[in-house]
């Protein structure tokens, strides 16, 4: 999934939050819909600042009255066909979780961005990776997936939203771009894709009308018959089966690696500094980056089982992803776990001192 | 536990009691000071234990109060703080229950459990912080925003039109409805103590200045040299008048409020609007909040409407000792074999 870039060079030093408006100004959504949150609120005062400055930008960008009417007015705007977003972070993503539930369900694409902060409850405003469940195991209620997408740069801020939409229109599936507060607030060089060059999938399902030539269309997410509700999960089921095609993830210096970091997002940015550290004292660790976190990559997660003494999953909670990756191994090796919660990052150093310390056990 | 009246025979609180050992972070210049020092200097005429009260907020600069009362807080939800004011009440109806919220958080995501605790009459009392913008956020347009606000959400200027907080509450069913300043410590004293004896949903609207991200948002109505002009007192039995000397008026014509001169010689005080604030019918109460949205009218501040309608609370209360007193108090037994039962052989 490469994006074609300016020829440009059209390089620029942004923050993750615009870089993130910017790529969605140039992936040509039809609307935005959203409600200031901190550490995202960038989002909605970048796209109001810059849509009335562009003539040849049509995008709908709307402050809403809570996150609750901004997931509904996704809700609305996907099923009429529209490419349609909104961003909140932790508190606010917890507000859409019905409205999501409910897009999975009527199969509508739309993406969702969370630039995730420290919870539970009101939290904390610094960066966490604490919604790794939420995002990945459905958070609302029923069964169903996003895919979920997991930046580690302010460059993949930038491209996943190219991405999560192609995914999102391909797949009918409402997308997520699971972010941190870090990664929305940082400054980084980014590339940005190519305004308009993300054709739209035909949406011939969506509410635009009925002409005579076209069946009646309701988009809903009831079916009161058992028979018929089984029907469309089986699909929504086939349809998640078809997704896990999609998995990306990121290898450094796993070929001859004896330890394997597991991390995502912002954490395996960390691990890359602790992999160095590490080959310095003469420690062979390499570091396996999922970038897609649904679908996620347990294959090639077992296949390395094969290979390494012991995985450490790194995260910023208390142990999320770390289920996923004892799933992938089936108790093949040892995976331990180092995070930390409530907003606090960990160094390269931590992670290296724990490596050592499973090491010498 | 419950504490019989008599046990505060001898308490005597001053301010100081009411203030915690939290530091007060709010920007410098913030009206929210204001707002808690004459929340702690009429905390004690309420007649209650400070036991006995809780503060119950929502997310927003607004909603930090409670960390400073020195009483019973609740930093709440988004938006939910009438709703878990509510569940308090409801929970114990011995305690006075007071909200601290701002106009994001009560009239956006919080409209709905604004507007059914007016409606169900809840004996909760919620002083709204207006400043007419998203402080906590770092300055975009709140509900309250006047129309065309250029912001850091609306570089542009807003596109939809405010709430009047006021105009909400009373069609809501409010039973007290007032609002005050950050500026006039006596006149938000008065309220407040108003709103405390009040039994029922009182809602206080006080306009109160962001000097970061929406500085001089009320200074028309706040600074002494444009204040007489801008503001009308309004004070029950007594007409409608204002300017420096009281030389201006209101006269109702028909459903029309008229601004009048009095000092010309063709109107005198006679012919002005006599404010009734136990008026049952809200029609008057709609006319004076509408005052807000006529250009060159004066702001009304003071105490809108007040009156007595049974609380939901109380009733609540009521409706199940009536019950118990014809049919007596339930027991487990009673629950499990008198209604709707078989046996299955």
């Amino acid at each position: 999934m490469e994006n074609k870039t300016n020829k440009n060079g059209d390089a620029r030093l942004m923050k993750g939050n615009e870089a993130l408006a910017e790529a969605a100004l140039r992936a040509n959504i039809d609307a935005y819909f959203g409600y200031p949150i901190t550490p995202q609120s960038e989002v909605i005062e970048y796209l109001t600042r810059e849509v009335p400055n562009r003539k040849e930008i049509k995008t709908v960008v709307l402050q809403a009255e809570s996150e609750v009417a901004s997931i509904n007015m996704v809700y609305g705007a996907a099923g009429a066909g529209a490419r349609v977003m909104t961003s909140s972070s932790s508190p606010g993503i917890s507000l859409m979780q019905e409205g999501i539930s409910y897009i999975a369900s009527a199969q509508l694409p739309c993406l969702i961005v969370n630039v995730v902060r420290g919870g539970p409850g009101l939290g904390t405003i610094q960066p966490s990776q604490g919604d790794y469940f939420q995002a990945t195991k459905g958070g609302g209620h029923g069964d169903y997936h996003l895919i979920v997408l997991a930046p580690a740069s302010v460059q993949e801020m930038a491209d996943f939203v190219f991405d999560a939409f192609k995914l999102a229109e391909k797949y009918r599936n409402p997308a997520m771009i699971l972010a941190d507060g870090a990664l929305g607030q940082m400054m980084e060089k980014v590339i940005l894709p190519e305004a308009g060059s993300l054709p739209k999938a035909p949406a011939p399902w969506a509410t635009t009308g009925k002409p005579k030539d076209r069946d009646h269309n309701i988009i809903t997410s009831l079916f009161i018959q058992p028979e018929e509700m089984e029907k469309v999960n089986l699909r929504l089921q086939e349809k998640y089966e078809a997704i896990q095609s999609e998995v990306r993830y990121e290898e450094i210096k796993t070929d001859d690696a004896e330890i394997l970091l597991v991390a995502f997002g912002l954490s395996s940015r960390i691990c890359q500094k602790t992999v160095d550290l590490a080959r310095e004292k003469g420690i062979k660790v390499g570091l396996l980056r999922p970038i897609t976190v649904y679908p996620y990559p347990y294959a090639r997660l077992k296949e390395l089982a094969n290979q390494v003494e012991f995985m450490l999953t790194v995260e910023m909670n208390a142990g999320q992803m770390v289920e996923d990756v004892r799933l992938a191994v089936e108790g093949k090796v040892p995976v331990y776990f180092i995070g930390r919660m409530g907003g606090m990052i960990l160094s390269p150093e931590d992670i290296l001192h724990k490596v050592e310390s499973v090491k010498e056990k | 536990m419950e504490i019989k009246v008599d046990e505060l025979a001898g308490v005597k609180y001053t301010a100081k009691d009411f203030a915690s050992d939290v530091d007060v972070k709010w920007c410098p210049g913030c009206g929210d000071y204001s707002i808690l020092a004459q929340v702690q200097r009429s905390s004690p005429d309420f007649g209650e234990r400070k036991e006995n009260i809780v503060w119950v907020s929502g997310i927003g600069c607004s909603s930090r109060f409670p960390y400073y009362m020195n009483t019973y807080g609740f930093h709440g939800i988004h938006g939910r703080a009438g709703a878990i004011a509510t569940g308090v009440k409801l929970a114990n109806p011995k305690l006075q229950v007071w909200v601290a919220t701002g106009d994001g958080d009560m009239l956006s995501i919080g409209g709905n459990h604004f507007i059914h605790l007016c409606r169900k009459n809840i004996d909760v009392k919620v002083i709204m912080f207006n400043n007419r913008i998203y402080g906590l956020t770092k300055g975009q347009y709140s509900p309250t925003s006047e129309k065309g606000k250029v912001t850091k959400s609306s570089p542009f200027g807003t596109v939809d039109f405010p709430f009047n907080a006021v105009k909400l509450a009373t069609g809501a069913g409010a039973t007290f409805v007032a609002r005050s300043f950050d500026r006039d410590p006596k006149h938000l004293q008065d309220m407040i103590n108003r709103a405390a004896k009040h039994h029922g949903a009182a809602f206080i609207e006080v306009y109160q200045n962001c000097p970061i991200f929406n500085d001089g948002a009320f200074s028309l109505l706040t600074e002494k040299e444009t204040k007489p002009d801008n503001v009308i007192v309004l004070e029950h039995g007594k007409p409608l008048v204002f300017g420096a000397n009281k030389e201006k008026g209101i006269k109702l014509d028909g459903l029309n409020p008229v601004v009048i001169d009095l000092s010309d010689g063709k109107n005198s005080v006679n012919d002005c609007w006599i404010h009734d604030e136990f008026d049952d019918n809200p029609t008057r109460v709609f006319l004076l909040a509408r005052f807000s949205d006529i250009p060159n009218f004066p702001v009304p501040i003071g105490v809108f409407r007040q009156f007595s309608k049974p609380t939901y609370d109380k009733d609540y209360v009521q409706q199940i000792s009536d019950i118990q007193a014809k049919k007596g108090a339930g027991t487990y037994e009673k629950l499990m074999y008198t209604t709707n039962i078989w046996e299955v052989r």
